[in-house]
């Protein structure tokens, strides 16, 4: 069918977008390498191949004026979305080249900041790219060409999103979202959890003591029982 | 972000000075050499590099920039509060310690130059995303009388409560248990949160002051931007699941600066922004960064640097002699400065001042005849001293000049139905050749003015009023500052007395005048100050 479709692809294009996001959230930073820019290649042309993908399949219905008001109504749901997600690209892909022109990575008198972020990004690329892992090939002067092809890469992307709007007319604001506020709670199961403990930490101090009051109970029941223990076979023997 | 695709091709703006001044200071801080020193971060198990203290970076600046100490400390709060430095035990404040305080630079990603104005969808990705982290602690706050059924499942929100402190928490909680539901993720349109804002928004059952203010935007947002809230939400879910691919010392590293740069662009109720700017000042989108320089490219620059040849540039050291000279010439007659005589008419509610300074009075205030001489616009703009200028001009066969200058401005500031017919009666009075007030224009305006004649519009006669007005300051008007008629209109004119200062114990209001500097002994402008009686003295009749 081809909803599914579409949403499958639509979700992977979230997918590779916020990837992306977080890949060029580094540029600059100390953990910017030669690696990250590779990555960050890899990424957008992913998501740009994607999206094209998607564009392609949502136009058709679009257009079709014969198509059934709530059929419509979905199409247009995913189409503000696909939309949205792609502005989102071509913005940050804007971000990535004001700061891969101001960061270059082999310019001496040039430091890079010093962010406190160290260590490879390949996770994150692997993910957007579905892909296990990620083999990075790149040569000496990757950095200096791929600006040149992200520039190219950026007013394609433009063009589509021109062209999109022109050729499909879906007024926004008529859109009425499926999820409400707060949505994101409901299946958090998997992102929510794990990684809270983790995040917190820097802010306040309580679910450090939490933890280390949790860790102080529990070594205090254990020494408590091997005490009572002890005092049991002291007493018995 | 979401603003839409920046216009290609458009003209960059120069984005606002003072940040990429700041940026410069920040990467030569960045240097191995001779950058800030760098310490360690110690967590509990992780250690993030690159945390520098308060203290160093004011050694580093003052030793830099060789200067004071106050000076590097201010300097420094500004690195701080626009968000290239945060500081990571007290996030929300936003100053520079100069102590032992440990900061961290911001990633260029999120500095002020490349990531303004902050979009509407981005914070509200990153609400959604703190909603998910804290799993729904952005309501915590929320004062217990309200029911808002929290989505959130029983278990781990009791998981993820800190131990219950305060007395708002727990009943809090309760409400959560209450309502244990376990909705699809779709379809449920009355929504909890979707719909309140009367009710929520002031409240009625609690004080707006415990409503947590990310939560507060948090809906506005949802109302704001409802259409693209799906996008919101798959965005938000990706980019945490995204973030868990990194080690954990990075991804604490990548939640702080977030937040830190939420905090500068979004700043909490009762923080001044810095990012108030006056209403001249255009929005500087991020900076359009070309590199294959095309051939339009520089046919803009080309323009553009003919246009900046073009401007009329005055030196800065004759701007300010010119304003020093404005502000001692001046200062006497202003009534802030100097004191107003006879006495405030705000302060002591007697309006003489005012009548004395109307607009047409027989007889002027000393400081009024006196404005006369600064400049010929002085005196054509008041209707006294326009009135004696006439008379003086009467007395020298020239008064034709001063109306006809006088007609023009009708002409220029009239109706524009009497546009035609009030050229005509201009011409025939004071152009037309043998007309009764010939004025004096040279041959080459003349000229000009004849032709316009044809097709009367309001500026026809701009040219010849701008030529009689340079001929009357040039040549008239030094000739009036210097004659009697001027001399007597000094002489006659009168000052005002300050009103005394009555000290009546039995009056409601004390009547003081405001302080008239004007009437101190160091004063210049020669007021007689022997009448009124000083300040200074309390002591009512002289």
């Amino acid at each position: 069918m081809a909803k599914e479709e579409c949403k499958a692809l639509l979700d992977a294009l979230n997918k590779a977008t916020a990837c992306y996001h977080h890949l060029v959230l580094t540029i600059g930073g100390s953990a910017d390498s030669q690696n990250l820019r590779e990555e960050l290649q890899k990424t957008r042309q992913k998501a740009q191949e994607l999206a094209v993908a998607i564009r392609a399949r949502l136009t058709p219905p679009l257009r079709d004026r014969g198509l059934g008001a709530e059929e419509r109504a979905e199409f247009e749901r995913l189409w503000v979305a696909f939309s949205g997600c792609l502005e989102l690209l071509e913005a940050d892909m804007r971000r990535a080249l004001a700061l891969g022109t101001e960061f270059p990575l082999h310019a001496p008198r040039r430091p890079l900041v010093r962010t406190g972020v160290e260590g490879g990004a390949s996770g994150v690329a692997a993910r957007a790219l579905s892909a296990r892992s990620l083999r990075h090939e790149a040569e000496r002067d990757f950095d200096v060409e791929d600006l040149h092809q992200l520039e190219r890469e950026i007013l394609k992307v433009g063009e589509m999103i021109q062209d999109m709007e022109m050729k499909v007319n879906v007024p926004r604001w008529t859109v009425q979202a499926r999820q409400t506020a707060g949505a994101e709670l409901l299946s958090s199961a998997s992102a929510g959890v794990s990684s809270v403990g983790g995040v917190s930490v820097q802010q306040r101090t309580g679910p450090c003591d939490l933890s280390k009051a949790l860790a102080a109970t529990i070594f205090s029941a254990v020494l408590l029982a091997a005490v009572a223990l002890a005092v049991c076979v002291a007493k018995l023997s | 972000m979401a603003a839409g695709p920046a216009p290609l091709g458009g003209h960059p703006r120069a984005q606002r000075p003072h940040l990429s001044k700041m940026e410069r200071v920040v990467v030569s801080m960045q240097d191995p050499d001779q950058g800030v020193k760098m310490r360690s971060q110690r967590l509990l198990v992780t250690v993030i590099p690159h945390a520098v203290t308060g203290n160093d970076v004011v050694e580093w600046l003052i030793q830099k920039y060789c200067i004071a100490e106050d000076e590097a400390l201010h300097l420094g709060t500004l690195l701080v509060q626009h968000g290239y430095l945060y500081p990571l035990r007290d996030p929300r404040r936003l100053l520079l310690r100069p102590d032992e305080t440990p900061y961290r630079f911001q990633t260029p990603y999120f500095w002020m130059s490349t990531l303004w104005p902050a979009a509407e969808l981005d914070y509200a990705i990153y609400l959604a995303k703190k909603n998910i982290r804290k799993q729904g602690a952005l309501v915590d706050h929320e004062k217990v009388g309200y029911h808002h059924p929290s989505p959130a499942t029983p278990a781990e929100s009791s998981q993820r409560n800190p131990s219950p402190t305060s007395g708002a928490h727990s009943p809090g909680s309760r409400l959560i248990q209450m309502h244990k539901h376990t909705h699809p993720i779709e379809g449920v349109s009355e929504g909890r949160w979707g719909v309140h804002p009367p009710e929520l928004g002031v409240g009625k059952s609690f004080p707006l002051e415990t409503l947590n203010h990310p939560q507060a935007h948090y809906d506005q947002l949802h109302r704001k931007i409802n259409h693209t809230w799906d996008l919101v939400v798959m965005q938000a879910r990706e980019q945490l699941r995204a973030a868990k691919q990194r080690r954990k010392g990075d991804r604490l590293v990548i939640a702080c600066q977030e937040q830190t740069y939420w905090l500068v662009n979004r700043p909490p109720p009762g923080v001044p922004s810095v990012l108030e700017q006056g209403p001249e000042r255009g929005s500087c989108t991020a900076r359009q960064v070309q590199m294959t320089k095309t051939v339009d490219f520089y046919k803009r620059e080309i323009e553009c640097c003919r246009k900046a040849l073009g401007r009329t540039r005055v030196k800065s050291s004759v701007c300010l002699e010119a304003y020093l000279k404005f502000s001692s010439q001046r200062g006497p007659h202003d009534p802030l400065l100097s004191g107003c005589l006879p006495s405030n008419p705000w302060v002591t509610d007697n309006d003489t001042y005012w009548a004395m300074n109307a607009p047409s009075v027989a007889v002027p205030t000393k400081l009024r005849v006196e404005q006369w001489a600064f400049s010929f616009r002085e005196l054509l703009e008041d209707p006294v001293g326009r009135a004696h200028f006439m008379d003086f001009l009467q007395t020298e066969f020239s008064a034709e000049n001063l109306s006809f200058w006088e007609a023009c401005e009708e002409l220029r500031h009239g109706g524009q139905a009497q546009v035609p017919a009030l050229v005509d009666a201009v011409y025939q009075q004071f152009l037309a050749p043998g007309a009764a007030r010939w004025v004096n224009i040279d041959s080459r305006t003349m000229e000009r003015t004849l032709e316009g004649l044809g097709r009367p519009h309001r500026h026809v006669l701009d040219d010849a009023q701008l030529h009689i007005y340079m001929l009357m300051k040039k040549d008239s008007y030094p000739r009036f500052l210097k004659s009697d008629l001027y001399k007597d209109l000094l002489a006659e004119a009168v000052v005002p007395l300050e009103m005394k200062r009555r000290v009546f114990p039995f009056m409601w209001k004390p009547r003081h005048s405001s302080p008239s500097l004007a009437l101190l002994p160091t004063s210049t402008s020669g007021e007689p100050e022997a009448a009124a009686g000083s300040p200074g003295d309390g002591d009512g009749e002289t």
